[in-house]
């Protein structure tokens, strides 16, 4: 299981990548993201997915988007069966499954390649409010908390004898409850402090307060939001005036 | 009974917890392990119950490997309590709580009765039977996850952190129980930064650094070496610290740092 979550979170990071303003990675990430929409044939969406993959590789986190790509495989076969059973069209259902893949590994990118704090100041920009812009910030970093939690209670568990693995289906979801009960209460119990903790720092006094990082665009991320852009564009203009289609 | 054999473990970041540690614990034995944070003594402890295997080397319960066998055989020779009681505590009832793992070691109904009505006599927690085990202070919960570990009567009894969250009657109580478990022959692996607590009980110290042993003894003999204390950050007892205080000067009446302690222990006696 953390194995697998890897794939989604932050970790701190060197590459240029890392290094460049998230405005500029948020623009990228939505670009490719909306590329994927456009693949109208596997060509195109192989197309897609390398240019993920080489962006990937030059970002440091192959292996990490990697494992992002074995976690929606699961999903993205049930996506395949579901549409062969539904359309019996098999192409098809290689694009959508593989669109699938190519839509989670394009936010994913953003997502490993950004700190909650770069994160949080995204959301500012945009003018969230700031309660929900904390709120979801906050969430995003305890995953890794919560991660842990979970295998210290896991391994709490299986001290006591708990197996998971054994039994049938029901016996199988019946055994997480000595999981899944203490994880809850954990985290209510955390969020309870949290919002004390806040608190006692006076959060919520100020009604604008002031921020400590502030972002102001460098040349190298004017030039990646302008290569995203021209990237999109000609990967539109080709999907749909070059590459022949294949298939509706 | 439990044997390390050049155990080292590295986690999944890359970082090396355990670093070719060898030793071994024979049955019936008190060891305490200590060390600064990060030395990797949950660590080692964890590999008893094989809740983790090792990257090479290997550990021996019982003459059995942890590689071959699953985290729910051995825990029935070894209870562990760790840290955090939270992280186990889920059942509506304090009762039903102590006999999750006696139901899951397949006990009889009247076997896991009584045990229940035991551990819980024990702690003095029987007031709280029909209560959420969530309600429960700290304490308390700490001293539920201990009942619940003895319940199953295991061999090797190893506690984590036992000490935080305790004041000193529970402490006091907890080294109570600890001597309860030495007499009945059981092996107890302590994992502690409270030295005052340890000091008391007189267990064999394990001193760990950077995933390495560096120190192994008798606490009377260990606790006196305060360069090998200070290299792994843990403090010396007071009254090692005092004795060796009183050694540096002429006429010191105590010729061992035991010396000391029986006459303050004499002393404060009322």
């Amino acid at each position: 299981m953390m194995w697998l979550s890897g794939g989604f979170i932050f970790r701190k990071g060197y590459s240029f990548y890392h290094r460049l303003d998230p405005r500029a990675k948020l623009l990228n990430s939505a670009l490719m993201f909306v590329t994927t929409l456009l693949a109208r044939s596997i060509f195109e969406m192989v197309l897609v997915v390398a240019f993920m993959v080489g962006l990937s590789a030059a970002a440091t986190v192959l292996k990490r988007v990697a494992r992002t790509m074995a976690f929606t495989a699961l999903f993205s076969g049930f996506i395949f069966v579901v549409n062969v059973l539904f359309t019996r069209d098999l192409e098809t259902s290689v694009l959508y499954a593989t669109r699938f893949v190519a839509i989670v590994v394009s936010t994913s990118i953003f997502f490993i390649t950004t700190s909650p704090d770069e994160l949080e100041q995204v959301m500012k920009m945009f003018r969230l409010p700031r309660d929900v812009v904390f709120a979801f910030v906050t969430a995003v970093r305890f995953i890794p908390v919560m991660m842990l939690d979970t295998i210290q209670i896991m391994d709490a568990q299986k001290s006591r004898g708990l197996e998971l693995e054994k039994g049938n289906l029901v016996r199988r979801v019946r055994n997480m409850i000595p999981i899944l009960i203490p994880l809850v209460v954990n985290s209510v119990v955390r969020s309870g402090e949290l919002a004390e903790a806040m608190e006692a720092r006076a959060y919520g006094a100020a009604p604008k307060p002031t921020s400590l990082l502030e972002y102001r665009a460098r040349r190298v991320d004017i030039g990646v939001a302008c290569a995203s852009v021209v990237l999109f564009a000609l990967a539109a203009y080709s999907f749909y005036f070059v590459i022949p289609v294949q298939f509706p | 009974m439990i044997e390390f054999r050049g155990v080292t473990f590295v986690h999944q970041n890359g970082v090396k917890a355990l670093d070719g540690v060898s030793l071994r614990v024979e049955a019936g034995e008190f060891v305490a392990l200590v060390g600064e944070n990060g030395a990797g003594k949950t660590t080692l402890v964890k590999h008893v119950t094989g809740l983790l295997k090792p990257a090479s080397g290997s550990v021996l319960v019982d003459g059995v490997d942890t590689k071959e066998a699953s985290t729910a055989q051995l825990s029935r020779k070894v209870g562990v309590a760790f840290q955090n009681p939270d992280h186990q505590l889920f059942s509506e009832t304090v009762e039903e709580e102590m006999s999750f793992a006696l139901r899951n070691f397949g006990f009889s109904p009247e076997l896991v009765r009584n045990r229940v009505t035991w551990g819980l006599e024990l702690f003095g927690l029987e007031e709280y039977r029909k209560s959420s085990p969530l309600v429960l202070s700290g304490g308390e919960k700490k001293r539920l996850t201990l009942a619940c570990i003895l319940a199953w009567d295991p061999q090797v009894v190893i506690l984590d952190e036992p000490t935080v969250g305790q004041d000193s009657i529970q402490k006091e109580r907890l080294a109570g129980t600890i001597q309860m478990l030495k007499s009945a022959g059981k092996t107890v692996m302590v994992v502690s930064h409270d030295i005052e607590f340890l000091w008391p009980i007189q267990p064999r110290v394990v001193v760990m650094k950077g995933g390495r042993v560096v120190g192994d003894g008798p606490s009377a003999d260990l606790m006196q070496d305060r360069d090998l204390l200070g290299s792994a950050r843990v403090a010396q007892p007071q009254l090692v610290e005092f004795y060796q205080e009183l050694h540096r000067r002429p006429g010191t009446p105590f010729v061992h740092a035991l010396d000391a302690a029986r006459w303050a222990e004499e002393s404060l006696q009322p």
